[in-house]
């Protein structure tokens, strides 16, 4: 089965794998950075890599994004994305009818299309698809020869698409900010993130840019800024904290003996710093009291 | 004298000269209650494992106070309903890295806080397993407390009366047929009132007494914490000494003859 977060898509920031942007270093790693700066949806794309690579990285990033609670897609493969568990698939164009991948696929998992137009992102909208990506909006590398289709498709999309739309295609934190003023409340980069020196501080940013927007839009996402929901010792409470040790380190603990435990599983001190607070997290908190 | 050093108790490896052991609840101060420790003499102290208060500043976690001593520390599962509740309280405690002692303490009752009897030998069966040194708190029964042995307690813990009761031992039958009985060290825990009762668990062959509330709560916890050493002591010196037979009628100290006032034998008429 797929993660329950399936149609949830409550995402903002897309990142999708793009392993010739980041040469000796690992796409799991790489995409683990990406996680902790907070992006909050994952595609695996591969043009280029034989099948069985990309069914072996599926299954590992299934492992990876189900840690970091967030929602894993498949470029093209529905059959690897059955496998592996994934969330959803992503189509192009000229991949197989949505129909048709709806079948394949049941009513639960999530199907994204591609879209260059205002015709083709009605129509897939029309189609029962889950999101779409509007773009390329700027040229970009990772689609050679494609027309960029400028942030009027951006706009169009923000006053007709009703069902989340994502802006991709060449958007870098240098331009980010025309996009999201364009009406983008999501956005997806690919080398900007994949390709940078420290991804999750790219990805910081770009969270950074997109909640600076966000609050003139609803009082829903305005709400997302506070942070993440947790349980905290049978509490509920928002926290801004993105990993254990940041959760310990807000509630001044850093310096005293406590054991913590993350959805039923203790997590040692040595991995408070590398284990990430999801959305719906039961952190218990617990030390040492009297006692006979 | 057989109180000697070759009288340590070893319990999972550890070599230990005092046979009490001290809970740290309920003394009216941190300050009252480093003072206690010291004058009992305890070398394993226990404790439980709660949430922190995460409204509270002040650090209330018990250890700060136990620091720069070496002590053997015995986490309790204290607040687990049952058996997977006990276990998971223990890997929390184990994983504060203060060693891999637990006391299985499994309430059943509110009121009387017994030992759930099954719970906790699943509890222990299970923690054996996670290589736990496991001593499980249990009612005085004799064939629980060999099923516990059995499955791989290294010490058992049978109460004398419900916790904190101070009602004694209110079946030293009982308890002397489970000392009989035991290839692993007897703890009389729980129940303990006063000196008189930690000296009678250690005449009746206790290998160790574990107390909190008689020493906790006395009016002046640090003497009654000397006092319980003593009694433990004493009534240790006692049992390995050898009580004599109780019999029903006197047997004089002095042997009667040659009283000033006994009647003239036969023979000199």
């Amino acid at each position: 089965m797929a993660d329950s977060t399936s149609k949830k898509l409550d995402f903002q920031l897309y990142v999708i794998t793009g392993t010739n942007y980041h040469p000796g270093r690992s796409m799991i790693d790489v995409i683990e950075q990406a996680l902790i700066g907070g992006a909050d949806i994952v595609q695996l794309r591969d043009k280029t890599a034989s099948k069985q690579d990309i069914r072996e990285n599926a299954h590992k990033l299934r492992q990876l994004t189900r840690r970091y609670g967030v929602p894993l897609i498949i470029n093209d493969h529905i059959d690897i994305a059955l496998e592996a568990e994934a969330d959803g698939v992503h189509l192009g164009q000229d991949d197989l009818s949505l129909a048709e991948a709806r079948r394949l696929l049941g009513p639960d998992r999530i199907i994204g299309i591609s879209t260059h137009s205002i015709e083709q992102g009605l129509a897939a909208q029309a189609g029962g698809a889950d999101y779409i990506g509007v773009g390329p909006v700027y040229p970009t590398g990772t689609k050679p020869g494609r027309a960029a289709v400028t942030t009027s498709y951006v706009q169009e999309a923000a006053e007709q698409i009703r069902i989340p739309f994502v802006a991709i295609g060449g958007i870098t934190l240098g331009n980010v900010d025309t996009v999201i003023a364009a009406g983008a409340s999501r956005v997806c980069a690919v080398s900007e993130i994949v390709g940078a020196d420290d991804p999750a501080a790219v990805c910081r940013a770009f969270k950074a840019r997109l909640h600076a927007a966000a609050p003139q839009r609803s009082e829903v996402q305005a709400d997302d800024f506070a942070g993440t929901g947790v349980i905290v010792n049978g509490v509920a409470q928002r926290t801004t904290a993105r990993t254990v040790w940041e959760l310990i380190c807000q509630h001044r603990l850093e310096d005293r003996r406590v054991v913590v435990e993350l959805d039923g599983e203790i997590v040692v001190r040595e991995e408070w710093s590398c284990t990430p607070i999801h959305e719906g997290a039961a952190v218990e908190l617990v030390h040492f009291v009297g006692g006979g | 004298m057989m109180m000697n050093d070759q009288d340590s108790l070893v319990i999972a490896g550890v070599k230990l000269q005092s046979r009490m052991l001290l809970g740290t609840g309920r003394f009216p101060s941190p300050h009252v209650l480093q003072q206690a420790l010291t004058a009992s003499g305890a070398e394993v102290v226990t404790f439980a494992v709660r949430r922190v208060n995460l409204e509270e500043v002040e650090d209330d976690s018990v250890l700060q106070h136990l620091s720069g001593r070496h002590y053997t520390f015995l986490p309790n599962t204290s607040g687990a309903n049952n058996a997977e509740e006990a276990v998971r309280i223990a890997k929390l405690a184990r994983a504060a890295g203060l060693g891999s002692w637990i006391k299985v303490e499994i309430s059943a009752n509110a009121r009387t806080l017994l030992p759930d009897p099954i719970e906790t030998l699943r509890a222990t069966e299970q923690l054996v397993k996670e290589g736990f040194d496991v001593l499980p708190y249990t009612s005085d029964d004799p064939i629980l407390c060999k099923r516990l042995e059995e499955a791989g307690a290294v010490a058992v813990m049978p109460g004398g009366s419900p916790i904190g009761s101070g009602l004694g031992i209110m079946n030293p039958y009982n308890l002397g047929l489970i000392i009989e009985e035991a290839n692993v060290p007897i703890i009389v825990d729980a129940g303990i009132g006063s000196a008189a009762d930690a000296a009678q668990a250690m005449e009746l062959g206790a290998s160790a007494v574990l107390l909190n509330s008689p020493v906790a709560k006395a009016k002046d916890p640090v003497a009654m914490a000397l006092a319980m050493k003593l009694a433990i002591e004493a009534g240790r010196l006692s049992y390995l000494a050898g009580r004599i037979p109780k019999k029903r009628y006197a047997s004089a100290s002095s042997a009667p003859e040659d009283s000033l006032f006994a009647s003239p034998a036969k023979g000199a008429l």
